[in-house]
């Protein structure tokens, strides 16, 4: 790997992280979507300086459309009941997982091979999965349309007794 | 300046551990599931640094396939979590 790519690399790593580590202090909607949107395009760099070109621009997609979602004005805010020990504890936690996690990169004896640079494109990605995958893809079409089946469903309000109530002297006049 | 298997997994690591941070400090449900991109956005970078170092000829691809399909899971339960919020009122 040459040092653009190196460079690359790390600038889009560090983009990621920023704007994962923001997303926990921002309070503003379009904020937190701005913050998702650099995620995902630190996540992108990341994978094209690793010769993943098409999952990084399938990854910028998904992002740009996950940001766009999160910086929605109307959808409804629901509080968790949590204590603030519990969130405190749950940080320790994550540094705990990150340090349990980096100890095993660095010391895992993970196999290495030298990167044969073969063609990489659409058709290749395609083919492994409608073949060798096609269980895998099946299982993830099935969770997205059980997503959007949720997401179209959820979305739709009731309307509370009181506005119904409400609506019917006006129709009347 | 070089990029190392193990830099790549710090990196992956990192993105893990502040995803599941962002879950577990956010006090509301969608914020803290924004969380879970950034993990999903940990797993993939794993994925495709595998595909990059430490895979064979034959599966060179299967790291950045699941790396795409990461990113189509993240799309999906955001958009679950935030179907399920529901709309707000009108005032």
């Amino acid at each position: 790997m040459d040092s653009l790519h190196a460079i690359g690399f790390y600038v889009s790593a560090a983009l990621s992280v920023a704007g994962g580590l923001s997303l926990a202090f921002l309070e503003s909607r379009r904020r937190r979507g701005a913050a998702l949107a650099v995620v995902g395009l630190g996540a992108a760099g990341t994978y094209a300086s690793l010769s993943a070109g098409l999952a990084g621009a399938m990854a910028l997609l998904c992002y740009a459309v996950i940001a766009l979602l999160v910086a929605r004005r109307d959808y409804r805010a629901i509080a968790l009941p949590v204590d603030d020990r519990w969130r405190q504890v749950a940080g320790v936690g994550a540094a705990l997982l990150l340090a349990v996690l980096a100890y095993s990169a660095y010391r895992g004896s993970f196999a290495h091979a030298t990167f044969y640079g073969g063609p990489i494109g659409t058709a290749a990605i395609g083919r492994l999965l409608f073949s060798h995958d096609a269980l895998a893809t099946e299982a993830i079409t099935a969770l997205v349309l059980a997503a959007l089946v949720g997401a179209a469903v959820g979305w739709r309000r009731e309307r509370s007794r009181d506005e119904r109530q409400r609506e019917q002297p006006e129709r009347r006049k | 300046m070089t990029v190392s298997f193990v830099s790549v997994l710090f990196v992956a690591s990192a993105l893990i551990a502040v995803g599941a941070f962002v879950a577990a400090w956010r006090r509301e449900l969608t914020s803290a599931l924004a969380g879970v991109p950034v993990m999903l956005a940990g797993a993939g970078t794993a994925f495709a640094g595998i595909s990059r170092f430490a895979s064979t000829e034959d599966a060179q691809l299967i790291g950045q396939e699941m790396a795409v399909l990461l990113a189509i899971v993240a799309l999906a339960a955001v958009a679950l979590g935030i179907g399920i919020a529901g709309r707000e009122a009108p005032r």
